[in-house]
């Protein structure tokens, strides 16, 4: 059996359970409701939760022009001037261990309970990441690469363009899948603490009532979209990267020339 | 070979390839103390020969290297290509290839020959054509297509050779090209360059560790001693070409090769 297969099995055994279990009466209905039921209670809400998800994605969204576009535009600065590099990273890579979350009341105080303090939020919990990748990944560009292109006569401007961001990019998309998914999480977090609209809060709110059927409506509904999140950078990593790290194309390749003798001395 | 006359053609004047070093020193300045790396270097390379800079390491060697190619100055002295000193690299005169291969792993071998033309804006279907006839000479006809990490060390070195060429600048100077190879394609590439080198006629600076490469693939062969580099001799290989396999056991090798051996002992 192929490890696809085998994987495929586990979803459908995972579903599966998530229906029996509970049906059977093994798990209260309470702590896990089944999934029909599931189902059927977000179905039953469906424009409740996708009025929920619209506002959702719309913090997403945002927070991922923000976290990702500042995050490759300060990483690249950061990355590839050493003084800036002294000064700001320290403490950059600091604050990446601080549990952010406790300044989402700050944030509430400042921008109001709305989309804005989200936000605000999720961009500074995504930002962290894809800048600290950016900024390794021009860090760790081989400088033999653009002491090369520097002999080929290449310009400052012509080594960023044709060697520093194409060489950068694999690092970069790892930043992102990262800082992509923390904003997914800080808009939903954030939502379920202080909030009026989105899934979270609908999650929290159907929680404070028992209602677990809907909350696990609204846990798929995350779930749903972090998957989709996931593939999306696959497809994006897939077009970006031609050359697969994991590859060793060169082992096989071996001296399997013959030495060409068809050109004449030419002067 | 009709495209490489081609090439030739758009700039006579530079094709000769005279490589003049005078009194050149460097200094690397650390907090604590200045290193000499260089001192006093003075050589001179004629048109078309096949130079060999060999020495310890940390004898500079590479530092010299870089400096014909533009890329490092010295602290004093000056270096001159075709008569004109070389404040930066300059690709209509000189080629350089690295010790790694240096390509540019997202590219194809194709795209990475073409890559020094592409930075002068030239188009694209003379690109190709240039890169086709280089990856032909250097013995890679039909692996254009493919990534570098779907070719071994010693056809990413030729791709990279081909990259060297693509602009026919006059000299090539080539810091350990096969180092990093085992030793059997280290010795075809070898015999695989001194060919390129015969049918192109570029003057070339070839650095190494060996001394077996450096008397097998040299003209003269400068020998440079460590802290503060120096050259210390400099000797001509009057063996014939083509050379072969044979003449490595010959007494004229031996004898060239203990020379330089002595001078390397003498200062590691």
């Amino acid at each position: 059996m192929s490890a696809t297969t085998l994987r495929w099995l586990i979803i459908v055994a995972l579903i599966a359970l998530w229906e029996l279990l509970p049906r059977s009466g093994l798990i209260p209905e309470l702590f896990l409701p089944a999934l029909s039921s599931t189902l059927v209670a977000g179905w039953n809400e469906a424009g409740e939760y996708g009025h929920a998800l619209a506002v959702t994605l719309y913090e997403v969204a945002i927070s991922m022009v923000f976290a990702c576009g500042g995050g490759i535009l300060l990483g690249a600065i950061v990355g590839s001037l050493p003084r800036p590099r002294i000064l700001i990273m320290p403490m950059v890579s600091s604050l990446y261990a601080v549990p952010l979350v406790i300044l989402y009341p700050v944030f509430t105080v400042w921008l109001g309970i709305g989309s804005e303090s989200k936000i605000a939020f999720a961009s500074i919990y995504g930002f962290l990441p894809t800048m600290l990748a950016t900024a390794a990944g021009i860090q760790t560009i081989d400088p033999q690469l653009l002491l090369a292109a520097r002999s080929m006569g290449a310009t400052l401007s012509q080594r960023l363009v044709r060697v520093i961001i194409p060489a950068a990019i694999p690092t970069v998309l790892s930043g992102l899948r990262v800082g992509g998914a923390l904003v997914i999480v800080g808009v939903v977090v954030s939502e379920m603490l202080i909030s009026s609209a989105g899934i979270g809060y609908l999650i929290s709110r159907y929680r404070t009532i028992l209602d677990s059927p809907h909350v696990f409506a609204g846990v798929l509904l995350v779930l749903f979209m972090a998957i989709a999140f996931n593939a999306a950078i696959k497809w994006v990593e897939g077009k970006a990267a031609i050359w697969q790290t994991g590859t060793r194309g060169g082992e096989s390749a071996t001296e399997e020339i013959a030495p060409a003798r068809t050109l004449q001395p030419a002067t | 070979m009709q495209p490489l006359a081609n090439v030739t053609q758009f700039k006579p004047a530079t094709r000769t390839g005279a490589i003049e070093v005078r009194n050149v020193g460097q200094i690397f300045r650390t907090s604590s103390q200045d290193v000499v790396a260089l001192e006093d270097v003075s050589l001179e390379v004629k048109p078309g020969r096949f130079v060999v800079l060999v020495g310890p390491s940390g004898c500079g060697k590479s530092t010299l290297l870089m400096m014909m190619a533009g890329l490092r100055q010295q602290t004093s002295g000056t270096i001159t290509i075709n008569g004109a000193p070389i404040p930066q690299p300059d690709p209509d005169r000189v080629g350089v290839v690295f010790q790694e291969a240096s390509l540019f792993p997202w590219l194809t071998a194709e795209e990475n020959v073409e890559f020094p033309l592409a930075l002068r804006g030239v188009k694209k279907s003379e690109r190709r054509e240039k890169a086709q006839d280089m990856l032909k000479l250097v013995g890679l006809d039909g692996f254009g297509k493919r990534h570098p990490h779907e070719l071994s060390g010693g056809m990413k070195q030729r791709v990279s050779i081909a990259r060297g060429l693509v602009q026919d600048p006059p000299v090539m100077l080539m810091d350990e090209p096969f180092a990093a190879l085992d030793e059997q394609t280290r010795m075809t590439m070898g015999d695989e360059l001194l060919r390129i080198w015969a049918a192109t006629g570029k003057t070339v600076v070839f650095v190494t560790h060996s001394l077996t490469e450096a008397v097998y693939l040299a003209d003269e062969v400068m020998v440079m001693s460590a802290r503060p580099g120096r050259i210390v001799d400099h000797l001509q290989v009057s063996l014939p070409r083509p050379r072969t396999y044979d003449m490595l056991s010959g007494e004229t090798f031996g004898t060239l090769r203990d020379r330089i051996w002595r001078h390397i002992r003498k200062s590691a």
